[in-house]
């Protein structure tokens, strides 16, 4: 008989837009740019756009389509990421959706008190070590500021703390140029030199600028950073809508749109080709707290839409999933983090971060990580959809069946069920009697008793001597300068 | 004397795996060797089954881990039986199990069975909708120590009473210790129907029945 060719499986995806109200943002992305136009703080960026095409009129500078249309052809449509061990663990491609945590959190929940605290750069390490140790958490970020650092070094220390406390790919942060440089130094000294980092990058760095409009110094000079030493970067604009972006979605994605748009033109301009995430931040500001909600149910679907945009652009895309605006790891967490994190994946956003966020993104929880950790691999089983072939349709199986008498200790059942059901870790399915006499526990006692097991046991491959001699250096160079300025 | 304990070893470990085609050659073996059957079923096959119950009790294995375990339990067993004298099978206890009168809820009273089966028990399966009067038919048929009555129902749950009052009726209620379970029954609902037993789940039945055997 001739061999037949297998059903393909249909993997299940959303699709937010259509093409027309793609090509309708896209348009009215192109004439913000060109009618209205941005303010450039630096000087270097400025006189690139300048030099470019664009123009200044009435202190805006206004970039024509061209331009970004240029910047959208030159720009790569995967961006592969490393781990620091130099393999391709993240390549950021269409159809692929990686998962990872957030930056720089004031404060944290200590897991052995359960008390909200500030953190520390101890606290960045151990998130990075629970990171490395979660198999659905692709790359790290530092999820705290550290207060127990000088305030101007503390993006240096969450960047040593997240490669000692994780060999997974990072997204950092960073106050300046200095600090660029100085990491820039630390990661060569990883990955074992300049060319070896260019070639197998493991850090992506993140900056924004201020929604709407407003290309800070600082953060453009980060970006120009990025582009002249090859480093990956994403410049996601957070036209949250209400606050940097107008209160309707549509507005807010035309204007995210049209300035992550220019963040991919400034690299361009400066070296065709740098890897360049693009993507935005969609969340609702709270008309009652004014928070930025991170629970929104805008936010996944401007990820959705934002994503869609990008699939038209042939770019890969940055998004966001698995945090919550409770102040605790409970129902609305749940909630929160299940919609959002069903939404990356139904979309294919391909670097979803904040996963593990709480409290708005004003705290970090390793309980919180822990949950979406379980709901990334549930979600994730959902996406493998339907298997319908000779094995899963059970025609034997069923055949020989006792009607009523169930398919339990049927071989089939022994033979599949394996991989046949989706088997949680965390989540309870424990009878009630077991449950009591296991303590009564609920997913966020479970939660950080697994966090706590993992800090007590999960090896960290250390960094190479000569990355550790670079990180001295560094600080004793921060050391002395800052003894030299008081 | 070493060899001997460390192919023990191995049927038991091998059982505890589910390679059913592995224990099925480690028994011919150990036969073929010499080895006396009853020494291999229980040095064995039992060892490697109690393991087996002890785990899946203590929530670390799952039901088809259990029921793969007892498939090679039975790949050994089709060897060893028909060498095995009588006496020789060191039975845990003879039990009687049904799913009662109404009730045509097969699944959850299956997966006991088997999880007595696999403890040394030898068991009478009546099926489902099982009448008070064949209960008590059975019981003076079989005369088994212990008796396993299921519902899932709510609505079936008086027909365990009502075969408690047959058994009492019929003198024979004292020959037998009667245990309850499926998901509406409770360890109150039990007492108040003059159960012996309840038991919650399937791996908690077979210590159930084993303490009410005095085992």
């Amino acid at each position: 008989m001739t061999e037949q060719i297998p059903i393909e499986t249909l993997h299940p995806t959303i699709r937010m837009l259509s093409d027309e109200q793609i090509e309708a943002i896209h348009h009215a992305s192109l004439d913000i740019l060109s009618r209205t136009g941005i303010v450039m703080k630096n000087e270097v960026g400025r006189e690139l756009l300048v030099d470019a095409g664009a123009w200044e009129s009435e202190g805006r500078i206004k970039i024509p389509p061209h331009l970004v249309m240029d910047a959208i052809a030159s720009a790569s449509p995967r961006i592969p990421m490393f781990n620091r061990l130099g393999e391709l663990t993240m390549p950021l491609e269409a159809g692929k959706v990686f998962f990872g945590p957030g930056s720089d959190c004031p404060f944290t929940i200590d897991s052995g008190t359960g008390q909200r605290r500030k953190a520390t750069a101890e606290d960045v390490r151990r998130i990075a070590q629970l990171c490395d140790s979660l198999a659905q958490i692709d790359f790290t970020m530092s999820m705290g500021t550290p207060s127990d650092v000088p305030p101007l070094d503390h993006y240096l220390h969450s960047f040593i703390s997240m490669i000692r406390g994780s060999v997974k790919p990072n997204v950092y942060t960073a106050n300046n140029r200095e600090d660029m440089e100085d990491i820039y130094r630390i990661a060569c000294a990883v990955a074992g030199g300049q060319d070896e980092l260019r070639e197998k990058p493991f850090m992506l760095h993140y900056a924004e600028p201020i929604s709407p409009l407003l290309y800070n110094d600082e953060s453009v000079d980060k970006l120009l950073f990025c582009a002249e030493k090859g480093i990956p970067v994403t410049y996601p604009p957070s036209p949250n809508t209400g606050g940097g972006g107008p209160i309707t979605l549509a507005g807010a994605l035309a204007l995210g749109n049209a300035e992550s748009l220019v963040g991919l033109v400034l690299t361009q301009l400066v070296r065709p080709g740098t890897p360049f995430l693009y993507g935005m931040n969609t969340a609702a500001l709270d008309m009652k707290s004014a928070i930025v909600s991170y629970g929104s149910p805008e936010w996944p679907l401007g990820m959705a839409a934002c994503t869609d945009i990008a699939r038209y652009y042939d770019l890969p895309v940055w998004g966001t999933a698995g945090a919550t605006d409770s102040k605790v790891v409970d129902a609305q967490a749940g909630i929160e983090a299940a919609i959002s994190i069903m939404s990356a994946f139904l979309t294919r956003c391909n670097l979803v971060h904040d996963v593990g966020y709480i409290e708005y993104g004003t705290t970090s929880s390793m309980e919180m990580l822990v949950v979406a950790d379980e709901i990334i691999r549930e979600v994730r089983y959902i996406m493998g959809g339907v298997e319908i072939s000779e094995r899963t349709l059970a025609r034997e199986a069923i055949h020989r069946a006792k009607p009523g008498g169930g398919f339990l200790a049927d071989d089939h059942t022994l033979d599949n069920w394996k991989w046949a059901q989706w088997r949680p870790e965390l989540i309870d399915r424990m009878r009630y009697d077991r449950w009591v006499e296991k303590g009564r526990k609920d997913i966020a006692t479970r939660a950080n008793e697994r966090a706590r097991q993992i800090l007590a046991e999960h090896q960290v491959p250390p960094l190479p001597e000569a990355a550790e001699e670079v990180i001295a250096e560094v600080l004793k160079e921060r050391e002395d300068s800052a003894k030299r300025t008081t | 004397m070493d060899t001997k304990s460390h192919v023990l070893e191995q049927i038991a470990s091998n059982l505890y795996k589910g390679e059913d085609d592995v224990v099925a050659t480690l028994v011919q073996q150990s036969l073929d060797q010499g080895m006396a059957p009853a020494k291999i079923l229980n040095g064995g096959l039992i060892a490697g089954m109690d393991e087996v119950g002890k785990d899946f009790k203590a929530g670390d294995l799952f039901v088809p881990e259990v029921l793969i375990a007892a498939r090679a339990m039975h790949a050994g067993m089709n060897i060893l039986r028909p060498l095995l004298a009588e006496g020789d099978v060191p039975s845990a206890g003879k039990y009687l199990i049904g799913t009662v009168q109404g009730d045509l809820h097969d699944i959850g009273k299956n997966l006991v069975k088997m999880m007595l089966e696999g403890a040394g028990f030898e068991t009478i399966d009546l099926g489902t909708d099982v009448k008070p009067d064949a209960f008590v038919a059975a019981v003076r048929e079989h005369q088994p120590q212990l008796i396993g009555m299921s519902a899932l129902l709510t609505t079936t749950m008086p027909g365990m009473k009502a075969t408690i009052e047959g058994l009492e009726e019929a003198g024979l209620r004292d020959t037998v210790k009667i245990m309850v379970g499926g998901a509406p029954v409770t360890a109150a609902f039990a007492e108040q129907i003059g159960a012996d037993a309840y038991a919650p789940d399937a791996a908690t039945a077979v210590d159930v029945a084993r303490n009410l055997m005095g085992v």
